[in-house]
């Protein structure tokens, strides 16, 4: 059988319901620990109640008179409370502006950021969104366009007036090399090269001139048109230009040419 | 008595610090009872039912409305009598010290209780209960007179004392230890 431990015991002693207590049980039938609980509770019944002195019925009041001076009003506490709590409120609406505005300027900058780091990545985009929008980038190189405009211009020395077939895609070739044409003389112009901006100049005119012709070259136009292009020796100077291009200014005149229209 | 206590709360709180004088007067027996039993001193009694009710005053917003102001207060006078013992811990241990000898014990009984064998033998139990309880530590002392003289659950001791409810049966249990050392000698002479 195992026996009560002392603090077993002295639970025992203490509690209130000692019936459902199974320590209780335990000393009912275990005379080794109902002679421990017997001695546990002698010593126990030498610790008497203490009894303090009687206080009088007026004992309450002289306590109270005895500290109210020092109690302070809890009227002027709540309103300290109520103060503290408005600059406690303000305070944190401080704080919260503060962080929103915060946000707001965290959010410009990164804003800002991300749209220098897109344009690095690709500088094509600027230009693209600097220029309107009914402007095109044509880029052109000028070596094809000297070729265009030759074959064109061998085509018109040899164009007969009798045949519709021949003259209409003269006319739309003519309207389609004027755009690069005004663009390659705007280069030559920048580039300071007078003998191309110059070539380039009549070859446009020249254009135009086939460009707008509304109702089909007839037979005087044309005649018109070969004899101008013959007196200029234009398609002797294309050829001579075209020619010359790979020879003097192989990377420059091959480089592709930026402008609009 | 509860419903009176809590509108004299409302009051205070209010700003009618008079209020306060009616719980003072309601509750003041019950604190300096339990005050003269933890510390065994008249005059340290009241001024710990005097720092219990300034506590308890200061406290009094975080009082909460479905407690009993009794025990509330009653477990903050608890509280300052424990502060009050343990300031005078010093002193305590000094005459513990000299209790440990059976000759220095003898001679403050004969001292305090000249007269007949009876009244000699009841004012020795009363020395020696009273040594033996200066024996312990504040918190074991507390603990002991609340469990023994109060009547306390151990979990109404371990709130009173702000430790656990295992803490708390344990210090009644070293309490218990200890006295019963100290006053063996005295089953002897009875």
């Amino acid at each position: 059988m195992k026996h009560l431990t002392e603090e077993e015991l002295i639970e025992c002693f203490y509690s209130k319901n000692k019936a459902a207590n199974s320590a209780s049980r335990h000393l009912e039938h275990c005379v080794t620990c109902s002679e421990a609980y017997a001695a546990l509770h002698g010593d126990l019944a030498l610790v008497t109640r203490v009894e303090p002195p009687a206080r009088d019925a007026a004992y309450g009041e002289r306590v109270w008179r005895s500290i109210a001076p020092t109690l302070p009003a809890y009227e002027a506490r709540q309103r300290s409370w109520l103060h503290a709590g408005v600059w406690r409120g303000l305070s944190y609406a401080a704080a919260c502006a503060v962080l929103v505005a915060g946000a707001f300027i965290a959010g410009r900058v990164w804003e800002h950021k991300q749209i220098r780091t897109t344009a690095g990545a690709n500088p094509t985009t600027i230009p693209q969104k600097a220029a309107p929008p009914q402007q095109r980038l044509v880029v052109v190189v000028l070596s094809d366009h000297l070729e265009r405009s030759e074959r064109l211009l061998v085509e018109l020395k040899h164009a007969d007036t009798g045949s519709e077939e021949m003259v209409t895609p003269l006319r739309d070739e003519a309207r389609s090399l004027l755009a690069a044409n005004r663009v390659c003389r705007q280069n030559a112009e920048k580039n300071d090269d007078p003998a191309l901006a110059a070539a380039l100049a009549r070859l446009d005119h020249l254009l135009a001139e086939i460009a707008n012709q509304q109702d089909g070259l007839n037979a005087a136009a044309l005649t018109r048109l070969q004899n101008e292009m013959n007196s200029d020796n234009l398609l002797f100077e294309v050829r001579v230009l075209r020619s010359r291009i790979p020879d003097q200014q192989p990377a420059a005149n091959n480089r592709p040419i930026r402008g609009t229209i | 008595m509860g419903k009176n206590d809590h509108a004299a709360i409302r009051a205070i709180l209010a700003g009618d610090k008079e209020a306060y004088g009616a719980l003072v007067e309601r509750h003041s027996q019950s604190l300096f009872r339990v005050a003269f039993r933890i510390t065994g001193n008249e005059a340290d009694a009241e001024d710990v039912v005097q720092e219990a009710f300034l506590r308890g005053y200061r406290k009094l917003e975080s009082f909460e409305s479905r407690s009993n102001f009794g025990t509330w207060i009653y477990r903050i006078a608890v509280r300052c009598a424990l502060d009050k013992i343990g300031g005078h811990a010093a002193d305590e241990t000094s005459r513990v010290a000299g209790a440990d000898d059976p000759q220095l014990a003898e001679v403050q009984v004969a001292d305090g209780a000249a007269g007949p064998d009876r009244l000699l033998l009841s004012g020795e139990i009363a020395a020696m209960q009273e040594i033996a309880m200066n024996s312990l530590t504040p918190t074991e002392r507390t603990a002991f007179v609340l469990r023994h003289m109060e009547d306390c659950t151990t979990d109404e001791i371990a709130a009173a004392l702000g430790i656990a409810p295992n803490a708390a049966k344990q210090a009644v249990f070293r309490a218990v230890q200890k006295l019963r050392r100290r006053l063996a000698p005295l089953k002897v002479k009875i």
